[in-house]
């Protein structure tokens, strides 16, 4: 039975996900470091996490690769300590190796792509000496068991039980959410089995189907996941997904990025428009529609009343002035 | 017996654009000098008597001398003729000099009578018919103009009206008599001299008029009305539009509130049209100078003016398309959130199809939006809207688009989109992939089908050929 295989998988996964855990004092290290210490931040972490991200997305690379990208740095952090300086490097680095793992050959992006397009500062050789350190010290176990496996899983599971009603359950948006909290280096310390659980039940609290609620629990019993562990990491998990969705848009940092534009369209920018005339500005006067000579004479500044009896707004010819000299005051 | 020139014929060396000759080069020959119709070689040489130099007369006499001086300058010289009347010509330049002086500096000079001998002189010298160019095909954009011949002499004069005009002796209620309407529609006819100097000076001139004459600036409006009307719809020709813009500017800048509805229907009607016509490259800065001074007076007047610019977007000219995207962020810069969101879709919807050219110059221009604060900051509170219509050239650009440069500027703004919004960013990305997928896999059943048309087209042909048997 499919039901059978399916749980058969999930705990043979269960077994090995312990292997593929960042070591959790690694972890708290970095959570403890400040932006001005010496070694690698959280937020530094997640701000790198974060243009993973958006390289994964941008070169059409899978969830998968990114899950992998995030798992290879996270274990590799929590093993070395490293400087700032090199974590755009290391990042990369991650991203390259899953992509190699994860992608078909074709679909891999260069390393000077992903260097050109990132923006970064180092080199190719740079690049690859860094990905050998990297494979050498996660002794070349690439194929983790993150908490996408889990969640894939899970998914087939609750389908297996439930076919005819295929599409509640949204892979998709849990793969999504799944990205956000990884974007935090809080839920790296997650069990990848919890943490997916955690996503799956939130969801599953959100559809409101007993059906489902009843499939997780069974996971749950099936892998002796304990209820106060998965109650701690389901509200954190909540927490986070309530900022992720909500309407407050981040600013961007604009500081960030380079722009870099051609020779043709910079001159243009600064040479086209003038900021300031060399004439300067001629007020219109309330009675300069006037052209009878009379009328300039009899005058006294602030007669106000002649502009809103006078012709302009009147349908009519566009300039009406002898419309004008006609209407007396 | 004729004497043939022996030298070869051949073409200079061309410059290519875009692979076409340079007009200026094709034409290859030499620059006629300018021959205006004024001037008449009349036999006999022309003869003034010199008069004294005004500071050299008592200040009582200085008056008097001053209009006979004015009447000497009306007297106007051939320098077509580079050889005729030196002496003379040397000596009308170094009166108008005398004159420019005596107008800036003195007290009393200025009489009644003096108004009209100024007007008289000025007239004579200025008002002329323009030599017709080169024939229709000077390009203002590529040759070099022709000058004005007599320029020595009408620089001087130039100089000296608008000193006069300047002058804090000057009364209007006199000068009006004089400068009149008739005045005015002949200056007017000069701004379409080849000869920037001049153009310039016109430009103060009537700058100045308008200041000085309420009861000319309703006329004067009108006339540069038909100018532009006539340039846009009939002639696409006239080589004072960028002055006369330039005047117009600081004349809408002193627009009272609220525009009357005169000032409106100009807008809408002059200078938005005004951008349709193939030189906009001359006048270009000019005209969205006063663009954005309309908005800035009236910023409810922002959506037709976006409007009547993405209707005559160019749909065939890159280098006007950048000048209209480069508009287009200086109007963005000044514009209020609420008008923002009136037309936020066609705006977006265009910059889309800008951000996918293939010229690379449009595509830099349009994306260099997202560097701009405080456009970004206006995305950001509407990116709901914006994103779903930006997305599909942005994600598909980023892989196709054969300007390696323009990939690197998409990533940044997706990047800037993903940060903004990162709920809807994910729901399009998965949209977009599944809509790919779909669309690949309808495009592998076409082929398939084709295929197995194919096979049995064949099996067809050979079963009637009696190769297979039926």
């Amino acid at each position: 039975m499919e039901a059978f295989k399916l749980m058969k998988e999930l705990k043979a996964n269960f077994e090995q996900e312990m292997k593929y855990l960042p070591r959790e004092s690694g972890l708290s290290l970095i959570e403890s470091t400040t932006e001005q210490g010496k070694g690698i931040s959280a937020k530094c972490r997640d701000a790198k996490v974060e243009d993973l991200w958006s390289l994964t997305s941008f070169f059409g690379y899978s969830t998968q690769t990114f899950v992998l990208a995030v798992n290879l740095l996270d274990r590799f952090l929590a093993l070395m300590k490293v400087q700032p300086k090199h974590l755009a490097c290391i990042s990369i680095g991650c991203l390259h190796i899953a992509a190699k793992v994860v992608e078909a050959e074709c679909d891999v992006a260069s390393a000077h792509e992903l260097i050109r397009i990132g923006q970064c500062k180092f080199t190719v050789s740079d690049l690859s000496r860094m990905e050998k350190i990297i494979s050498e010290k996660l002794n070349f176990q690439f194929k983790a068991v993150t908490a996408l496996t889990f969640l894939h899983l899970y998914h087939a599971i609750a389908l297996s039980h439930t076919s005819h009603r295929k599409e509640i359950l949204n892979l998709d948006k849990l793969e999504a959410q799944l990205k956000a909290c990884l974007c935090r280096i809080l839920f790296s310390k997650a069990k990848p089995s919890v943490l997916a659980l955690s996503l799956l039940t939130q969801e599953i609290e959100a559809l409101q189907s007993s059906d489902l609620l009843e499939i997780a629990q069974r996971v749950q019993r099936h892998l002796r996941i304990s209820e106060p562990e998965l109650q701690r990491w389901r509200g954190l998990v909540g927490q986070c997904l309530m900022q992720y969705s909500s309407p407050e848009c981040s600013k961007p940092d604009h500081r960030k990025l380079v722009w870099i534009v051609s020779r043709r369209t910079a001159q243009n920018l600064h040479s086209s428009y003038y900021s300031v005339p060399d004439l300067p500005t001629i007020p219109e006067a309330s009675w300069d529609e006037s052209e009878s000579e009379e009328w300039t004479e009899e005058l006294s500044s602030g007669e106000e009343s002649l502009s809103s009896s006078l012709g302009s707004d009147a349908e009519g010819p566009y300039f009406p002035a002898h419309f004008r000299k006609q209407q007396s005051a | 017996i004729l004497a043939m020139s022996s030298a070869a014929t051949t073409p200079p060396s061309v410059d290519k654009v875009d692979g076409f000759s340079r007009k200026s080069v094709r034409k290859a020959k030499q620059k006629r000098s300018q021959s205006s119709s004024q001037f008449r070689s009349q036999g006999k040489p022309i003869e003034l008597t010199p008069l004294p130099l005004l500071k050299d007369v008592p200040a009582q006499e200085q008056p008097d001398l001053f209009l006979k001086k004015l009447q000497q300058c009306c007297t106007v010289f051939d320098f077509m003729d580079t050889l005729s009347d030196l002496k003379m010509k040397e000596y009308k330049r170094s009166t108008l000099n005398e004159l420019v002086d005596y107008v800036t500096v003195s007290r009393g000079y200025l009489t009644e009578q003096a108004y009209p001998e100024v007007v008289k002189m000025v007239s004579y010298n200025i008002f002329r018919t323009l030599p017709p160019s080169d024939s229709n095909e000077f390009d203002p954009e590529e040759d070099e103009p022709t000058l004005e011949a007599s320029w020595p002499h009408l620089q001087l004069v130039y100089e000296f009206f608008i000193r006069f005009l300047e002058s804090q002796e000057f009364q209007p209620s006199i000068a009006k008599k004089y400068i009149d309407q008739k005045f005015v529609l002949q200056l007017l006819e000069l701004f379409d001299s080849e000869d920037p100097r001049e153009r310039d000076y016109l430009k103060t001139v009537l700058h100045r008029i308008y200041g000085k004459f309420l009861g000319l600036r309703a006329f004067i409006r009108k006339q540069i009305n038909n100018i532009f009307l006539r340039f846009v719809y009939e002639t696409e020709h006239f080589n004072g539009v960028a002055e006369l813009l330039e005047i117009l500017g600081s004349i809408i800048n002193g627009f009272a509130l609220p525009l009357k509805a005169e000032h409106k229907q100009f807008l809408v009607k002059v200078l938005i049209p005004l951008h349709t016509v193939r030189s906009l490259s001359l006048f270009h800065a000019q005209l969205a100078y006063c663009i954005v001074q309309f908005l800035e007076k009236d910023p409810t007047l922002t959506e037709p003016v976006i409007r009547g610019l993405l209707k005559f977007w160019p749909k065939t000219c890159s280098q006007k398309e950048v000048m209209f995207l480069g508009e287009l962020e200086e109007i963005l810069d000044v514009i209020e959130p609420t008008q923002f969101v009136k037309i936020q879709e066609p705006l977006f919807k265009q910059i889309s199809k800008c951000v996918s050219s293939p010229h690379f110059q449009v595509a830099e221009r349009a994306l260099y939006y997202w560097n701009n604060e405080y456009i970004m900051s206006l995305i950001e509170e509407n990116s709901n809207v914006i994103l779903p219509i930006m997305f599909a050239s942005l994600y598909r650009i980023s892989k196709e688009h054969w300007n390696p440069a323009i990939v690197a500027l998409v990533y940044n703004v997706l990047k800037a989109f993903m940060e903004m919004n990162s709920t809807l960013f994910d729901e399009l990305t998965a949209t977009y992939k599944s809509d790919r997928q779909r669309e690949k896999k309808k495009e592998k059943e076409r082929e398939e089908l084709w295929k197995k048309l194919e096979d049995l087209e064949l099996k067809r042909g050979l079963r009637s050929d009696a190769i297979i048997p039926t």
